[in-house]
């Protein structure tokens, strides 16, 4: 019996039905133009992937221990710009710049997670003030001007914004960075120890301190994580493209946190799924690029893109209780 | 021989003084009831002791000497393990899981936090030690705790303080909302723990037990421990009477008298 129940558990898990629902909208874009399944198209998918699936990563860890940021954004945004001001005006190495990022990034990220773990706020807010702080300084340092980016080759470029050819298909290396850190996370959520405190974190916070688990440092180092990433993959889009933007990843906080739920994370934590989030996050960039294809006016695809997530999320819900009701 | 000694232990909540002034100690095999009404400050001290929050004021001995437990981990490094009322397990967890939660199997001890949970020793020691509470041979270890009954989440909070071998156990309230069957299976893990040397802190509001297990009782009332008593000594209308605060002055009197 237990057997029985765990199979028809998975089939009712929320990343299978969330699968499930990635595959029907992929029918529905491949059916309804030819050009969504071409090399060209998948190419350009899996380049805008694994930028917001990246972060989607350290935020589906965040959730999972019950916290959220939405300062995400706002990091992608200053972090290339900050190390693209060092090297043009600072006459710095790219590599330096490159590690001051970093560390601009752990800095804030620890900040986050000191005031809500210490002070006791929550993440909510302190991430939604640490939105505003980050976006502006990136639009006052830069003066609201775009940077260029770095586009000499060389062994940063290579490594984060690098490209190769696999048949007609064209891959950024960017995609080796979402695949091996997804594979990571998989691990230390679903296998390690520091998985299993922070489902338990998520789920009774209490319950997790009273058996000597850290569940403070364990947020703190979540929170540094998801900067670093949302850091990480602001400079894979400015290497890409060749040019840093102070607006850049403006709103991205709410597209990654939904591609997160998507996939059947639960929002007031306790329960997370890696596999969900990528799922999530193939979901979102397929109705994106879709939505464009088969000639959505493109002010209007936020409206269906919203509507979607709505949808899924109510999907989510329903299987939910009807589990329970089970 | 002395395990656990507390000294003038004091603790406010804002202007709540939920504990006033507790001493008392307990030895090494003994099992003692800690008694008192609603909001008497039981769950407090056994907080206290298990490092949930630190005391304003009082000192904490363990085996003689004294130490300072600043956290839960501090306790459970000293061999005190606590079962607290109102929180013990996640429930998005597995049962399995959550019996080593904090102290996890692993494979490859030196990658850390990051080391690889053994899940076979998991599932393995978590099967065998929900047998041998005697009250979970229908639970299935990957079970999800959030699928169980109240009954069935106290049991397995207990089994997890039986598989490392505290020297003090701390239970409060263990047998509230537990069935018949199961309400044995704790007294009698009560008793076993006892006889293999452990000493327990039992917390309950229900009397009876209190005599089929317990050496010694205390009781609190508004913060303060106000009677001490051998079981041998007294008798279950007496004991009753101390927690409702009938007749405390000659109550009192004879306690100290002894
Ligand atoms: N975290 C807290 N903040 C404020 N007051 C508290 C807190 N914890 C306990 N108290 C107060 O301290 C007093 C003692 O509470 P405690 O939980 O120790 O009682 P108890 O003896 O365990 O009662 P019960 O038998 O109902 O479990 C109560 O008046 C309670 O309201
Ligand atoms: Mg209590």
């Amino acid at each position: 019996m237990p057997v029985v129940k765990r199979r028809s558990s998975l089939i009712r898990s929320p990343q299978f039905s969330s699968l499930v629902i990635l595959m029907v909208l992929l029918a529905v874009f491949a059916i309804a133009d030819a050009n969504f399944l071409s090399p060209l198209n998948i190419s350009n998918m899996m380049a805008f992937l694994p930028e917001l699936g990246i972060i989607a990563l350290g935020m589906t860890l965040l959730l999972t221990a019950g916290e959220f940021d939405l300062s995400v954004g706002a990091v992608f945004g200053l972090a290339p710009v900050v190390v693209m001001l060092l090297v043009q005006n600072g006459g710095f190495d790219i590599g330096i710049a490159l590690l001051a990022g970093l560390l601009l990034c752990i800095a804030i990220g620890a900040v986050n997670g000191l005031i809500v773990t210490k002070i006791g706020i929550s993440s909510f807010l302190v991430t939604l003030s640490m939105l505003l702080v980050v976006r502006g300084a990136a639009l006052y340092i830069t003066q609201g001007f775009p940077l260029k980016s770095w586009d000499q080759p060389g062994f940063f470029v290579t490594l984060l914004a690098g490209s190769f050819n696999i048949g007609t298909f064209r891959f950024y290396t960017s995609l080796w960075w979402f695949i091996g850190l997804s594979l990571l996370a998989i691990y230390v959520l679903h296998y390690a120890k520091l998985g299993n405190w922070i489902s338990a974190i998520g789920s009774n916070r209490n319950a997790a301190v009273a058996r000597g688990v850290p569940a403070d440092a364990v947020k703190i180092w979540l929170f540094i994580l998801t900067s670093v990433l949302a850091g990480l993959a602001g400079m894979i889009s400015a290497f890409r493209i060749s040019a840093a933007s102070p607006v850049a990843g403006t709103g991205y906080e709410l597209e990654v946190i939904a591609m997160v739920v998507v996939g059947g994370t639960a929002l007031t934590g306790g329960r997370g799924t890696i596999l969900g989030t990528i799922v999530g996050a193939l979901m979102l960039r397929s109705i994106r690029n879709g939505i464009v294809l088969i000639g959505v006016p493109g002010l209007a695809y936020n409206i269906f893109v919203g509507v979607i997530i709505l949808a899924m999320l109510i999907l989510h819900a329903l299987l939910q209780k009807n589990a329970a009701r089970s | 021989m002395e395990v656990l000694r507390l000294h003038n232990l004091q603790k406010s909540f804002g202007s709540v003084r939920a504990l006033k002034s507790a001493s008392f100690t307990l030895n090494e095999g003994e099992v003692v009831a800690l008694l008192g009404d609603n909001g008497a400050g039981k769950s407090t001290l056994i907080k206290a002791i298990s490092g949930v929050f630190p005391v304003d004021r009082g000192d904490i001995y363990v085996r003689g000497q004294k130490v300072s437990i600043r956290s839960t981990r501090d306790a459970m490094d000293l061999g005190i393990e606590t079962i607290h009322q109102d929180t013990s397990l996640a429930p998005d967890l597995s049962i399995a899981r959550n019996l080593f939660l904090g102290r996890e199997p692993v494979n490859l001890k030196w990658l850390g936090v990051f080391a690889p949970l053994d899940l076979a020793k998991l599932r393995d020691a978590a099967s065998a030690l929900l047998k041998r509470v005697g009250i979970s041979k229908k639970l299935d270890a990957d079970a999800l705790v959030s699928t169980l009954s109240g009954g069935e989440r106290q049991s397995i909070a207990i089994s997890r303080a039986m598989q490392f071998a505290a020297k003090v156990i701390i239970l409060d309230e263990p047998t509230n909302n537990l069935g018949v069957e199961e309400t044995h299976g704790v007294l009698r893990f009560v008793k076993e723990v006892r006889d293999a040397g452990h000493s327990v802190l039992l917390i309950t509001h229900n009397i009876h037990h209190v005599f089929q297990v317990a050496d010694r009782i205390i009781v609190m009332r508004r913060g303060e421990i106000v009677a001490e008593q051998t079981v041998a000594d007294t008798d279950l209308l007496t004991v009753e009477s101390i927690i409702t605060g009938a007749d405390m002055s000659a109550l009192l009197r004879e306690a100290r008298a002894k």
